[in-house]
């Protein structure tokens, strides 16, 4: 794969539990966990379901969409190569699959402009063969 | 029927900066100050408890300090880790399994690093060598900083709290570090000084952020019979309770909400207290929002309203509610971690020894720790009478 400029630090080793979730990143998919027993979703993926306990879980093709939930602008980070990068603004989305948050990067959103509730989309960006990251932006 | 545990000896290391001593050299510097300060030679003490950065942290200081203890903590959850002692402690003293515990911790974290202000999260080994939870927030760029901050935009979110009521919280803690000697910095300052700082992570400013400093502390723990021996004031644990809610910021249930709510009443109960009861709080106030959102879960301003609390100027001496009346970690000293130093001033504040500080008449004092990201809470009750 060509050079996708993150830094290899910043890639994290695939977890076993995590396998299908990047795979999907990588096709442009957000592949997240569903719990048939409790009926709600989670992020990150895990062996069990972090609501109930199940461990009866099923993967899902989430719609990618979802609301801010609260957000940073990150203004000073000393690790490359987000020192180059700041300002920045950084998320917490809840998906439209009840139970389930994400922590994402919001690139394309200014930060004057993030605003706790606004309707976000999911984007995805590789970074090696085996990860791709999802960040959000507006849902436009 | 269990039996009853003081605190008979605290001690602080020197500081805010010394470049010339050691990690160990602070931790043993404040190990043998809580030991004179209790009258104990280091043979009396059979139980040692601290939290480091490295493994096996307290086996290394009970060699270095040339102890055997025979009752070992090492819980490690970040900067409330102390009150975890303290509650491991005062039950296992209260059932016998050990009869006098040191709690130590020191660290050079000013003199080994500088001033990051918790904005270079990476560490070593990066992504790959990061806990699995925290490998999901590492590559978005988040910062520490940045944690705590999306936990104040919420609340301000949900109630309105504004940037100069979290700011009002660092100039009450200023005036109080203006008071110690010892303190980082104790020039005054305005709400306006800290909406003027640089914005680390919005809404958080400069000085919404504790310092970073060398120092050291240690508390020795032990029965009311021991206790009274040494000589000194007695001071009872009343109460304790700790808890959690998560690690990483995205699997904290609600931002507004920490595991004081649980920690805090929890050990309020014990005590046999009310929150009206208590006349001097030791809260750890890694940011403006710990603060803030700590006194309305352990009860001292409802939820939402911590806000018009703080602003009202509840957090100076001679106010409602005088808090780190050290100056805190915002103005005073933070070496990394600052649970243990809330409960030494706990401790000074009830036997009248807290100096310029002194809240006249004090008879209740709480330590409240968090750690991590608002992630872990231990609430800790002392009072001059025993509950
Ligand atoms: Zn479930």
């Amino acid at each position: 794969m060509s050079d996708t400029g993150v830094p290899s630090y910043l890639i994290p080793r695939v977890s076993p539990e995590a396998a299908e979730f990047f795979a999907g990143a990588l096709r442009g998919e957000l592949r997240i966990q569903r719990c048939p027993n409790c009926g709600l979703h989670h992020h990150y993926p895990r062996l069990a379901c972090p609501h109930c306990g199940s461990e009866r879980l099923e993967w899902i093709t989430a719609t990618g969409l979802g609301s801010l939930h609260s957000f940073t602008v990150i203004r000073q980070n000393g690790i490359p190569p987000f020192k180059e990068q700041v300002p920045f603004v950084v998320g917490l989305v809840d998906l439209d699959e009840p139970g389930a948050r994400f922590i994402a990067q919001l690139p394309t959103v200014a930060p004057e402009d993030a605003v706790i509730g606004m309707r976000l989309r999911a984007t995805y960006r590789p970074a090696s063969d085996e990860v791709a990251f999802v960040d959000f932006g507006p849902d436009a | 029927m269990t039996r009853r545990v003081c605190v008979a000896g605290v001690g602080l290391a020197d500081g805010p900066k010394t470049p010339d001593l050691s990690a160990l050299m602070l931790q043993a510097q404040a190990f043998g100050r809580a030991a004179a300060d209790a009258n104990m030679t280091k043979q009396e003490i059979d139980g040692l408890a601290s939290a480091g950065y490295g493994g096996m942290h307290e086996v290394q200081l009970a060699e270095y300090l040339g102890l055997t203890p025979h009752w070992l903590d090492s819980t490690s959850c970040g900067g409330s880790s102390f009150e975890f002692h303290l509650l491991h402690a005062y039950r296992a003293i209260q059932a016998g399994d050990v009869d006098t515990v040191a709690i130590v911790y020191g660290n050079n974290e000013f003199s080994a690093a500088g001033r990051s202000l918790g904005t270079g999260r990476a560490g070593g080994g990066g992504a790959a060598a990061m806990p699995y939870p925290m490998s999901w927030e590492l590559p978005t760029g988040l910062t520490l900083v940045g944690a705590y901050a999306m936990a104040a935009q919420r609340h301000m979110h949900q109630y309105g709290t504004t940037s100069e009521q979290l700011a009002s919280i660092s100039v009450q803690t200023r005036e109080h570090a203006g008071r110690n000697p010892n303190a980082m910095y104790r020039d005054p300052i305005t709400v306006d000084d800290v909406l003027g700082s640089r914005l680390v992570a919005d809404p958080l400013h400069k000085l919404d952020c504790c310092v970073v400093s060398d120092g050291g502390c240690a508390i020795v723990l032990t029965t009311e019979e021991r206790a009274k021996e040494s000589g000194r004031p007695l001071v009872y644990v009343r109460g304790a309770a700790a808890g959690m809610t998560h690690h990483s910021i995205q699997a904290m249930p609600d931002l507004t909400v920490t595991a004081g709510a649980v920690t805090g009443p929890k050990a309020f109960t014990e005590a046999g207290i009310s929150p009206a009861d208590v006349d001097t709080f030791q809260m750890y106030d890694s940011f403006t929002y710990t603060v803030l959102v700590c006194l309305e879960d352990l009860g001292f301003a409802p939820k939402g309203e911590g806000g018009p609390f703080v602003a009202s100027g509840a957090l100076r001496l001679g106010g409602a509610l005088p808090t780190n009346t050290d100056g805190g970690g915002l103005s005073a000293t933070h070496p990394g971690m600052r649970g243990l130093f809330l409960m030494c001033e706990a401790v000074r504040q009830l036997r009248g020894e807290a100096g310029d500080s002194q809240v006249d008449g004090a008879e209740i004092a709480v330590a409240h720790g968090s750690g991590g990201w608002l992630s872990t809470m231990g609430t800790v009750v002392f009072g001059t009478e025993p509950a």
